[in-house]
C-alpha cells in the first residue's frame, strides 16, 4: 500500500517526516510522490501562519472528495493549534501528536488493513524522547537535520508555537552525538541541529545535561577525528540565550559553520516589548559586536516582522536602521498577520495591509543593498562550495557556501552534486553569486 | 496499484484496549485550594502546589472547561509558600478567566509551566535598589518577588483606575508602596502611574520591573531612558 506525505512549514517539520516515514516504511507501506497513487495521506501542519492551515482545509477537502470512490485513509500531525484540532477530528480519520506517530499502523490497522507493524505490541515511542529514537529516512544523501530540542517556553506575542509543541524538552546529547557520529559515516556533508530555540538546549534539565555551547564543542572535537568534511549548522537560536561560550567554541572548530542564524523580529525596543521577545537591541548588538570580533567572516542571517500590532512609522524606521547597523547577509522579512492561537490574535491587527507591503518593500531594498555590497567584495575570491543541485539555468549547478550564499557557475557533471567544490566568485546577482569551477573536489579538511 | 479494501471503519479511532492512549496527550491538572474575591472582579485563585519548582516572576498557564483554551498568569504567592496563587481579573468578554472564577474548591484546572524570564537576578538582590511600576494585575509578580525575597529593598509604584484596586495592599511596606489611582483621589497620587514617575523621579541606577499594560510600559520606557536609565537595567512583562 502506498502513502503520500504533505510537509508544511519549517524545518522541524521536515525533520519530523523523516521519522514519520520510517514507521510507515517498517510497517510495509510504500512512498509514493504522487498522491493520486496513496492510499495513506498525510500531513505535516504548520500553525505559524494561517496561510498554511488553509492549504490543509484544501488539501482534506479534495481528498475527502475523493473518499467517496477510493479506499482511502487521512490523517494530520505536526504543529496544531487545540482550537484547529477539535475541527480536524471531523475531516481526518487521524489526529496525533508526532509522539504518538509508532502507533499509526496500529491506528491504521484498526481500519482493517494490516501491515507488518501493525501485529506486534507497539506501545513504544510514546513520548517527544522515544520519538527522536526513531531512525529518521533522510531526503537527502549529504544534508540532513538533526532535532535536538522541542518545544518553546518565550510565549513570543505573534507565535503560537507553545501552544502547539508544548514546553522546551531537550533532547539526550548521547543520542544526538550518536545521530551525527552515524551522519558522518555515512558521509554527510551538511547538517543542521534544529530546534524552536536551540540555544535554549539543556536549560530544562537543570543542570542534568550538557549546555548548548558543550554540545557543539563535542560535534567540533568529532569534526576533528573525522575523516571527512563537513559543516553543521544550528537554527534557531534566541538572542536571549546566546552567549559568549557558543560563538567562542564555533570560532574554534572548522566543522562548525561560521554562519549564524539570529532572529531579530525588530529594531525597535518598543515593539520588542510587545513581542514579548526577552532582549532588547542592546543585548542583540552586544551579541552581533562579539560575532565580528571573533568570527568576523561570519555570515549573519535574520527573521523579522514588519507591521507588527502598533507598529509606528518611527519604529519601523528604527528596524531600518538596525538593517544599515548589522548588515545582514539574508533576512526573512514577513509582514505580520496574526494567528489564532497566539497572544497578539487578541489584539487589533491595526497596520493596513498596503502599509506592511510597503514596509516590506524598503526594507528588502535595504537588505538586498547591503547582500550585494558585502556580495561584490568576495568577487575574484575563491570559496568552498557544497554543490546541492542542478540550476535552473541550463549547464549550470547551484551550491551554498559556508555561509549559506547561494552561488551557481557552469557545469554540467551532475555527478558534482552533494561534494565540496573550490568556486572562484566572477558576479554578483541580487542575493546570489556567480562563480567559475576551480577545483571538482575540495574534499580535504579545512 | 496494490488494491485492498477497508472491512471496518469505526467512526473514529477507538483506543479502547490499546495500552496507551492515542488522542492528544492528557494535560497535567492542579486542584484547586482556594479562591478569594478581593473585588467584584478580581480574585486570586489558590492551587495546589504539589512538587512544583518556581521561581518569582514567572507564569504559569491555566484553563478551565472543556474547550481547550488557556490563558498565561503570572504566579502571585511566593516561591517558598505550600501553594500556587494567582492574582486574575475577570476580562469582560474573556474567556478563561470568568471560567476560573466559577471554580469550586477541588476543581481540577489544567495548568502547565511555571515558565518565564521575568525574574530578579539573585546575585544583584544584595547591592542593588529595585524599582517596580505595575498597572492593574501586573503587580502580581512584584507581590511574588517581595514574599519571596523579604531582604529587597524596592520602590513599588502601582497604577490602577480606582484605589480599591490596591490589591492587598497591607502586603507591602506601606513607606514603599506608591498607589497611582486616576478615577479617585484616594491613592498617594491622583494621576497616572507615569505621570507619578516623572514628577518624582528615582534613583537610576535602580533596576527597573514594568509589569502590565503595555502602554504603560511604554510610555514608563520613555520617561526612564530620559531620566538617565540604562535599557539594560530595564526589565519588563507585558500583560496582553
Amino acid at each position: 500500500m502506498k502513502y503520500h506525505l504533505i510537509t508544511l512549514g519549517c524545518q522541524m517539520n521536515l525533520s519530523d517526516s523523516g521519522r514519520l516515514s520510517t514507521v510507515l516504511n517498517d510497517a510495509g507501506f510504500v512512498y509514493t510522490d504522487h498522491e493520486e497513487e496513496a492510499n495513506v495521506l498525510g500531513i505535516l501542519a504548520c500553525s505559524v501562519r494561517q496561510n498554511a492551515i488553509n492549504k490543509v482545509y484544501s488539501r482534506i477537502s479534495k481528498w475527502n472528495k475523493r473518499k467517496g470512490k477510493e479506499n482511502l485513509i487521512t490523517f494530520i500531525s505536526g504543529c496544531i493549534l487545540d482550537a484547529d484540532k477539535e475541527k480536524f477530528l471531523k475531516l481526518f480519520d487521524f489526529v496525533f501528536q508526532m509522539s504518538e506517530v509508532a502507533k499509526l499502523p496500529e491506528m491504521i490497522n484498526q481500519y482493517g488493513v494490516t501491515s507488518q507493524a501493525s501485529v506486534r505490541n507497539s506501545s513504544i515511542y510514546t513520548d517527544i524522547n522515544q520519538f527522536w529514537n526513531i531512525k529518521p529516512q533522510y531526503d537527502s544523501a549529504f544534508e540532513a537535520f538533526v532535532p535536538i530540542q522541542n518545544g518553546c517556553d518565550k510565549f513570543c506575542t505573534f507565535c503560537a508555537v507553545p501552544y502547539t509543541r508544548g514546553r522546551e524538552v531537550s533532547r539526550s546529547s548521547d543520542e544526538i552525538i550518536q545521530e551525527v557520529k552515524s551522519l558522518l559515516e555515512k558521509g554527510y556533508k551538511s547538517i543542521t541541529l534544529l530546534g524552536q530555540n536551540v540555544n535554549s538546549y539543556g536549560l530544562d534539565k537543570n543542570g542534568d545535561e550538557i549546555s548548548f555551547a558543550e554540545l557543539l564543542r563535542r560535534i567540533g572535537e568529532l569534526g576533528k577525528i573525522s575523516n571527512h568534511k563537513f559543516w553543521l549548522y544550528f537554527t534557531s537560536p534566541h538572542p536571549r540565550d546566546m552567549n559568549d561560550e557558543v560563538i567562542d567554541v564555533i570560532a574554534e572548530y572548522p566543522c562548525l559553520a561560521k554562519q549564524i542564524h539570529l532572529p531579530l523580529q525588530s529594531g525597535d525596543d518598543k515593539v520588542l516589548i510587545r513581542m514579548n521577545r526577552k532582549h532588547n537591541l542592546s543585548k542583540y548588538r552586544s551579541i552581533v559586536e562579539k560575532i565580528r570580533i571573533t568570527i568576523p567572516e561570519a555570515t549573519l542571517f535574520t527573521d523579522i516582522i514588519v507591521g507588527f500590532t502598533g507598529e509606528t512609522d518611527e519604529q519601523f524606521e528604527n528596524t531600518m536602521k538596525a538593517f544599515d547597523e548589522f548588515k545582514f547577509n539574508m533576512a526573512y522579512i514577513a509582514k505580520y498577520s496574526p494567528r489564532p492561537g497566539a497572544a497578539s490574535s487578541r489584539w487589533v491587527d491595526d497596520i493596513p495591509n498596503d502599509l506592511k507591503k510597503e514596509r516590506l518593500a524598503l526594507l528588502t531594498d535595504k537588505l538586498q543593498s547591503h547582500v550585494s555590497e558585502y556580495n561584490q567584495n568576495l568577487i575574484g575570491k575563491t570559496l568552498t562550495v557544497l554543490v546541492l543541485d542542478q540550476d535552473r539555468k541550463d549547464e549550470f549547478l547551484t551550491g551554498l557556501t559556508e555561509g549559506k550564499i547561494n552561488i551557481r557557475f557552469k557545469s554540467d557533471d551532475a555527478s558534482l552534486i552533494g561534494k565540496f567544490c573550490d568556486i572562484k566568485v566572477i558576479s554578483n546577482a541580487a542575493f546570489s553569486l556567480e562563480g567559475e569551477l576551480i577545483n571538482a573536489n575540495s574534499e580535504v579538511l579545512a | 496499484m496494490q488494491k485492498f479494501t477497508i472491512q471496518k471503519k469505526p467512526k473514529k479511532y477507538n483506543t479502547e484496549g490499546l495500552n496507551t492512549t492515542l488522542t492528544f496527550v492528557q494535560p497535567n491538572t492542579l486542584k484547586v485550594i482556594g479562591l478569594r474575591e478581593l473585588t467584584l472582579t478580581a480574585y486570586v485563585l489558590r492551587l495546589e502546589r504539589k512538587n512544583i519548582k518556581l521561581f518569582a516572576g514567572q507564569h504559569i498557564s491555566l484553563g478551565f472547561g472543556n474547550d481547550g483554551a488557556t490563558r498565561e498568569y503570572s504566579i502571585y504567592s511566593g516561591e517558598n509558600d505550600p501553594f500556587i496563587e494567582v492574582l486574575i481579573k475577570e476580562v469582560e468578554d474573556g474567556l478563561v478567566s470568568k471560567q476560573l472564577k466559577r471554580c469550586e474548591i477541588g476543581d481540577r484546572v489544567r495548568f502547565d509551566g511555571p515558565v518565564g524570564y521575568f525574574r530578579i537576578d539573585e546575585n544583584k538582590i544584595k547591592d542593588s535598589k529595585f524599582l517596580f511600576i505595575a498597572s492593574g494585575t501586573g503587580i502580581a509578580p512584584f507581590h511574588s518577588f517581595i514574599k519571596s525575597y523579604p531582604e529587597l529593598e524596592y520602590e513599588l509604584l502601582h497604577g490602577v483606575r480606582y484605589s480599591y484596586e490596591a490589591y492587598e495592599r497591607s502586603e507591602y511596606n506601606a513607606n514603599n508602596y506608591h498607589l497611582c489611582s486616576t478615577r479617585d483621589d484616594k491613592g498617594n497620587y491622583f494621576g497616572r502611574v507615569t505621570e507619578y514617575l516623572k514628577d518624582l523621579p528615582f534613583d537610576n541606577s535602580m533596576q527597573v520591573y514594568l509589569c502590565g499594560n503595555c502602554d504603560m510600559i511604554h510610555d514608563a520606557y520613555d520617561i526612564l531612558l530620559e531620566q538617565g536609565f540604562s535599557a539594560d537595567n530595564l526589565h519588563s512583562e507585558v500583560y496582553f
